[in-house]
């Protein structure tokens, strides 16, 4: 019997391999990255990042995919963890500073007829609006450069089941992912006048229980609209700043509290540019957390070589609590958000992005120049402008312009 | 007696005037009604040729690799490549095209659902961002990724989404070709006023398209390396000009295969999330 079952293993391996599909992508990152200011907390005025990623798609048979993928990491300013420590940075990428080595992605997917499963290390995006997406809620960032993120991704199962035009996403996400805070050492923590001279960070506190969401979705002809509900934890916390037992010395805390959010999103095209909206109310049961209204509002049109997204972002705080939330999301609302790009050929584009406060305290902008040659390599050069007041969220980090040469080569 | 005559001559002349009238009445008529039958001959055969065309490329599906060389006005060439695959014919298709290179738009993918009675569907996913977005119909007319063929030019048409007139008889690299003009109908959306459409008369296979804004050709798709594939008269390199810009893309079909197994299921939005 043994035999028989080892035999039929070898006689459909070369079917499977025949049939399964691999394919990568990767790239080697290299950034420099200068701030012609000196900031009070940070006189570090260039910054060098290596980023090395690896994805591998795997498609054994017609009705499963494995992802699997790394990322490798080095940075001249600390912002890399470079020690061994697989459950708690390499797996789960939840630490103050990226890991040198973590797992990008790894995952498996399960289509049959209309359902889908995703389980595993995945990217989960909500939400149709660019810059300030409300409903955006299984989608953590790193901030350690406030204005130029990246998302992390989470651990979780993401179920879909299709019905014509209609999808409905179940989501479940059992480990809490937080966004990645600018680290206090460093330009991006804006540290109050006043303040002791000694803050230390505290290792974050991480909320416990699972996450979950649901959101329906229509994608019709004239107009595609979601529902989107969300019952877990902020990725962004609260800052408790306390003191500490050393004399003199503070200790800041990110604490994570709970959040249900209920929002939708809408994309109507009409004649002339697509209308966007998104807006998600949120509330929490966690003392001294805010609750209050996201909204967005964008017209979208890709014209000639011109591709233009850009609108209004606001919030309206309906309970206000909280003393120190750190919220980049709230942070770029009652503002002016858009961007624009232009092809100038195949190979070249610029692009312009900003964020400007409705009452003129605080607003960036930024632009990128692109290049690629030959079949492999880009070079991007990009600046970012900040200004505002020292109270405003963009203004804080006035002193924070900087420009930035990126060569890219992928492969 | 000079009554009568003159009578008789103002009779006659009247006759001839009369008979005048009738003979150029009878020319204009039959002029309206040889040409208006013409035009309807004409229309109605130009309709039966793209009919035949269309007849003649049904296919439950269709797979290739597409390696796309885009030419800009100075010459210089970038190289990217896609696979392409589609379910089911002209108005009722349905297609993922996913570019394979240049590396680092690995993965990028366009979907297109075509409908029989108004312009197709179309989403594209960026994975660097996880992100799937729109193609809304006022974006059409811009570039795909770069190349010469706008978001429109990927959509398949079909035959009852236009009206056809026979233009006459012409030649294209030397094949006997009907010229054809052809005017989306009112219901569909198009950047194009009009096109002209050039079909071989040995296969009926498409030999050239040109596309016009108002009165001028904007972008001109050249078939060529026409070859018998499973009985399906295919070109196997499209070279689409953008005639504002003097730049051109030459798309060559790799592997190109009809009829291959495919499930519906692999052409939907949550399919090409799928890298």
């Amino acid at each position: 019997m043994k035999r028989l079952v080892a035999l039929s293993i070898i006689l459909t391996i070369p079917s499977v391999a025949a049939a399964q599909t691999i394919s990568q992508r990767g790239f080697v990152d290299a950034t420099l990255t200068t701030f012609p200011e000196d900031a009070p907390n940070d006189t570090v005025n260039a910054i060098g990042d290596l980023l090395i990623r690896e994805e591998v798609f795997v498609k054994p048979s017609p009705w499963l995919q494995f992802a699997a993928g790394v990322d490798v990491r080095a940075n001249t300013h600390s912002h890399v963890d470079a020690r061994w420590r697989p459950g708690i940075n390499i797996v789960d990428d939840r630490d103050l500073t990226r890991p040198a080595l973590s797992i990008r992605r790894l995952s498996a997917t399960v289509s049959r007829g209309p359902f889908t499963l995703d389980a595993g290390k995945q990217f989960i995006r909500w939400g149709k609006t660019d810059i300030v997406t409300p409903t955006d809620r299984f989608a953590p960032r790193d901030f350690l450069n406030v204005i130029d993120t990246e998302f992390l991704p989470v651990i979780g199962v993401r179920g879909g089941v299709r019905l014509g035009d209609d999808n409905i996403d179940v989501v479940w996400v059992p480990v809490f992912t937080p966004s990645r805070i600018p680290l206090l050492n460093q330009r991006w923590a804006v540290i109050p006048a006043g303040a002791p001279p000694s803050i230390v960070q505290a290792a974050p506190q991480l909320p416990t229980g699972p996450q979950t969401g649901i959101r329906w979705n229509h994608a019709g002809s004239r107009v595609e609209y979601a529902l989107a509900f969300f019952d877990g934890f902020n990725y962004l916390p609260n800052l408790e700043v306390l003191p500490s037992s050393v004399p003199g010395q503070l200790v800041s805390t990110s604490r994570y509290p709970s959040l249900r959010s209920y929002g939708g999103d809408v994309a109507v095209p009409t004649r002339w540019f697509t209308l966007k909206a998104e807006a998600a109310y949120f509330t929490s049961s966690t003392p001294l957390t805010d609750e209050y209204v996201l909204y967005v509002l964008q017209l979208e049109r890709q014209t000639g070589e011109w591709s233009f997204v850009g609108g209004y972002a606001g919030d309206h705080v309906t309970k206000r609590q909280a003393l120190a939330p750190f919220a980049p999301d709230r942070g770029l609302t009652r503002a002016l958000v858009g961007r624009a790009s232009y092809t100038l050929d195949g190979n070249r584009s610029i692009a312009f992005e900003t964020a400007i406060r409705w009452n003129g305290d605080g607003g960036y902008l930024k632009a990128d120049y692109s290049q690629a040659s030959g079949g492999h390599w880009r070079t991007t050069v990009s600046g970012a402008l900040l200004r505002g007041a020292p109270g405003d969220f963009i203004g804080q980090y006035r002193l924070n312009s900087h420009l930035t040469l990126a060569l890219r080569y992928s492969f | 007696m000079s009554n009568k005559g003159e009578t008789t001559k103002t009779r006659r002349r009247r006759s001839y005037t009369k008979n005048s009238l009738y003979r150029v009445c009878f020319v204009f008529f039959m002029y309206f009604f040889v040409s208006s039958w013409f035009l309807l001959f004409a229309a109605d055969n130009a309709r039966q040729i793209v009919e035949e065309a269309q007849k003649r490329t049904d296919a439950k599906s269709q797979r290739y690799e597409g390696l796309l060389q885009v030419f800009d006005a100075k010459g210089k060439i970038s190289d990217k490549r896609w696979s392409f695959d589609r379910i089911g014919s002209h108005g009722g298709s349905k297609a993922v095209l996913r570019f394979a290179a240049p590396a680092e738009v690995k993965g990028v993918a366009l979907l297109v659902v075509n409908h029989p009675d108004r312009a197709s569907d179309q989403w594209m996913w960026t994975p660097a961002i996880e992100r799937d977005r729109r193609i809304a119909l006022q974006d059409r007319s811009t570039r795909f990724f770069g190349t010469d063929f706008s978001f429109e030019d990927l959509e398949e048409r079909d035959v009852n989404q236009y009206d056809y007139s026979l233009l006459g008889d012409d030649t294209v690299d030397g094949v006997a070709c009907w010229k054809i003009q052809s005017q989306p109908k009112e219901g569909k959306s198009s950047q194009y006023t009009q096109s002209i459409v050039w079909v071989r008369k040995d296969n009926y296979a498409f030999a050239r398209v040109e596309n016009f804004i108002k009165d001028q050709a904007v972008r001109r798709l050249v078939y060529s390396n026409i070859e018998n594939v499973q009985g399906i008269w295919s070109a196997r390199q499209l070279e689409m000009s953008d005639l504002r810009r003097g730049s051109r893309t030459r798309l060559t079909l790799d592997k190109l295969q009809y009829n291959v197994p495919m499930k519906d299921d692999d052409f939907t939005l949550q399919a090409i999330r799928r890298q």
